[in-house]
């Protein structure tokens, strides 16, 4: 059977960059809760949000190279170059390696700005660059032209769930032997579009997010990159290795974590799925970070990212906004793992579920 | 349980300018018949109306994105070709795996509009968008449990979405695997590729010296994938091999000298030890625009040396994220007559590239071909298929 690890993690996020700030952040410290200035007809709101940086990515690259790159394939590529600086695998060859993506939203800056230019300019004049750009796989595009990654090559869009589904295509790439690693990524930008959207549907809600309160609406958006390098085991250091991926419909018949698992739980302060997480997790050890990272399509990469620090440290860390209104066990930091396996949880109400299963 | 080698394609469904269905676009594509004509559900403020290859009379249906409701058209045909009832689909493991690139793209200009004059646009634009995830509309409409995904490769994702498809069954995690490719017509598109100057104003050319780019379509093409446990009825056609390569060259421009598909072909072979002799004949990519067809030209001259090949974008227009998915239902159903049609538009060589497509309707006698398509980001993808056991 192989076994496929996580050799590296690359984290851009509200936390900051890197596995030191997510750790850090995992250990205690909170993400910075920014603003993002929303315009409505009664006025500018600044929407409490946790946004993510991306100056760092130049010390990677020229400037001039990324003189065009909009914000959504920034975060993709500082993503990429940090996990495979944090993999470690200098004799890794660019046509054995897979790039897969998962973005639930896209390029919805650039796809503002498309309309914008076709809007304010006319027809004739639609911007040929925010076109190419506003492409679900732009960010996956540009991640494999600056770095020469001529593996195959996949971006898939699944909303909520878009995480795990795409890491099922990384999964079988590698069990197929179609490649010697894959560089996974969850990628999703807060836009003006993504803002003002939020805005209108849950207003402007301060924080903090208790997303373990599943009766209550406390999500806040966010945004960020979570890679994984993912490889089949070679003998060097990882993190743990990946047992299981599952992604299908009809929760109820479908979905049963292996119990005694530790759950980690991609709730993220939405009432309307509170309900769902309470039911799939009774009973069970549960962690949940959502509020180091927010409220969005690629939160499930960060989840398995936290997952996979917790398997090499060997002890929990505490949940932020950790309280708890259904019966489970929240794990308390540095508890010891009571299991050798994690299973990272994301629901997405009658869209079904992803579940993946990591292990020590 | 693990399936090795070939993947059965037990039904097939597709809709597209030609039409709706896909013996009557069989035989439009026959006949040499082709209908590009200036777009009819909107306009545009060009001076020149490029042609596209536009699904008349195809009912808007309420909350949902004109691609999805084309997805679900092709489904019903490939479901009733395969003899599976929609009914018993739940007893059973099904995946979904759709290529789009405007299934899932929260683009509404009409929404734009309003918000950038300072209104509360209605949300229902983008709500339609959530809903009309292709993958997720076809598992919603049946009730589907198995894995959903929605790849966006851009021009490629059908394409890579049948590869895909046949992985799962291979793998184990499904019985039926329904799967192909959906995209619609519309004015983002349109201005897009027109800006980027690959849009011909007449109808497209694929490889030939005159072409001056490509025609846009629309519509679906759906394949039926089955596990031998399940499969009751004879395969149309067998998935014999995918593979998939990038350039790292150029966000909209192939690479010239073609590696990476040269890759994504070798891959494809390789899967189930096809040797590149037993080829019949490739369905291309062939769009129209100089560089694609240039460098496909040329790989098909150095890998598949005297190969037939034709492009089927002159009677469809380019279908974007459904044309490797209706060019795969081509495929296998070309490998059934024995016979290719004539490829659309093409009449003299260009002497950059060497050789030329099938300028006439052509009987072979092979049982394998390829078809391939290439994309936006760098991405090449092609399909070994295999004829199946259906007289």
């Amino acid at each position: 059977m192989t076994r496929i690890e996580i050799q590296g993690l690359g984290l851009v996020g509200p936390f900051g960059n890197g596995v030191d700030a997510f750790a850090a952040a995992l250990a205690g410290a909170e993400s910075p809760l920014g603003q993002f200035p929303v315009p409505t007809p009664e006025g500018p709101v600044a929407l409490p949000a946790l946004r993510s940086a991306t100056r760092e990515l130049e010390t990677f690259a020229p400037p001039r190279t990324l003189r065009r790159m909009d914000h959504f394939s920034r975060l993709g590529l500082l993503g990429a170059h940090l996990a495979l600086a944090d993999g470690n695998r200098p004799d890794l060859d660019p046509a054995r390696l897979g790039l897969v993506i998962a973005s639930g939203h896209g390029a919805t800056g650039t796809t503002f700005s498309l309309l914008d230019s076709m809007i304010q300019d006319g027809d004739p004049f639609t911007s040929p660059i925010h076109f190419a750009n506003s492409l679900h796989n732009a960010s996956a595009a540009n991640i494999s032209l600056l770095l020469g990654v001529t593996g195959p090559c996949l971006t898939v869009s699944q909303f909520q769930l878009s995480v795990g589904s795409a890491l099922l295509a990384a999964q079988l790439w590698l069990e197929e032997g179609r490649v010697d690693q894959v560089l996974f990524g969850a990628v999703d930008e807060l836009s003006e579009l993504i803002a003002y959207a939020w805005h209108r549907r849950r207003g402007s809600f301060p924080g903090p997010m208790r997303p373990l309160l599943t009766a209550a609406e406390t999500a806040l958006p966010g945004e960020g990159a979570a890679f994984l390098l993912l490889g089949r085991e070679d003998g060097r250091s990882a993190y743990c290795t990946l047992e299981a991926t599952a992604t299908g419909g009809r929760l109820a018949e479908g979905l049963r974590p292996p119990p005694g698992d530790h759950l980690v739980l991609a709730a993220d302060g939405r009432r309307a799925l509170g309900a769902a997480y309470a039911t799939a997790a009774a009973g069970a050890t549960v962690s949940c970070f959502t509020p180091l990272y927010g409220s969005s399509p690629a939160s499930p990469g960060f989840d398995l990212a936290a997952a996979a620090l917790m398997l090499k440290a060997g002890r929990s860390f505490g949940s932020p906004g950790g309280e708890c209104d259904f019966p489970a066990q929240v794990a308390q930091p540095g508890d010891p793992l009571k299991s050798n396996q994690i299973t990272c949880l994301c629901l997405a109400g009658t869209e079904g579920f992803a579940s993946t299963t990591l292990a020590r | 349980m693990r399936q090795p080698g070939p993947v059965a394609i037990t039904g097939l469904g597709c809709i597209c300018a030609p039409g709706r269905d896909l013996d009557s676009t069989l035989a439009a594509l026959f006949r040499g018949t082709r209908a590009p004509g200036p777009p009819q559900r909107f306009s545009t403020t060009h001076g020149t109306r490029y042609p596209v290859f536009e699904v008349e009379d195809f009912p808007e249906v309420p909350g949902l994105l004109r691609t999805s409701a084309l997805a679900l058209h092709a489904v019903r045909e490939a479901l009733a070709d395969a003899d599976l009832d929609p009914a018993a689909l739940g007893a059973l493991r099904v995946g979904v795996c759709m290529g789009t690139t405007v299934g899932s793209t929260l683009s509404d200009e009409g929404f734009c509009r309003d918000f950038r004059a300072g209104c509360n646009p209605d949300l229902a634009p983008l709500d339609r968008v959530l809903a009309s995830n292709p993958a997720a509309v076809i598992a919603r409409e049946y009730n589907l449990s198995g894995p959903c995904q929605t790849v966006v490769n851009a021009c490629s994702s059908g394409t890579d979405a049948v590869g895909l498809g046949a992985s799962w069954i291979r793998a184990g995690l499904c019985d039926v695997v329904i799967t192909g490719g959906a995209d619609e017509l519309g004015r983002i598109t349109y201005n897009g590729f027109a800006a980027l100057r690959i849009t011909d104003e007449a109808p497209c050319r694929p490889f030939d010296r005159s072409r001056q780019g490509l025609n846009l379509g629309e519509g679906a093409g759906i394949l039926i994938l089955q596990s031998e446990a399940t499969r009751r009825r004879r395969a149309r056609a067998w998935v014999l091999g995918y593979g998939s390569a990038c350039d790292a060259y150029h966000q909209t421009a192939p690479r010239p000298d073609g590696a990476g598909l040269k890759r994504a072909l070798a891959e494809a072979l390789a899967m189930n030890a096809t040797p590149a002799e037993a080829v019949a004949f490739v369905n291309a990519h062939g769009t129209g625009t100089p560089d694609n067809d240039r460098v496909e030209t040329r790989v098909l001259g150095e890998c598949l040396p005297g190969v037939p090949f034709h492009s089927t974008k002159g009677y469809t227009g380019h279908t974007l994220g459904a044309a490797g998915a209706i060019e795969a239902a081509f495929t296998a159903a070309f490998l059934e007559r024995r016979e290719l049609p004539a490829s659309a538009g093409f009449q003299d060589p260009d002497p950059d590239s060497g050789g030329g497509p099938v300028r006439v309707n052509t009987a072979f006698a092979g049982t394998v071909a390829l078809s391939q398509s290439l994309a936006f980001g760098g991405n090449n993808a092609v399909l070994v298929l295999g004829r199946g056991e259906r007289p």
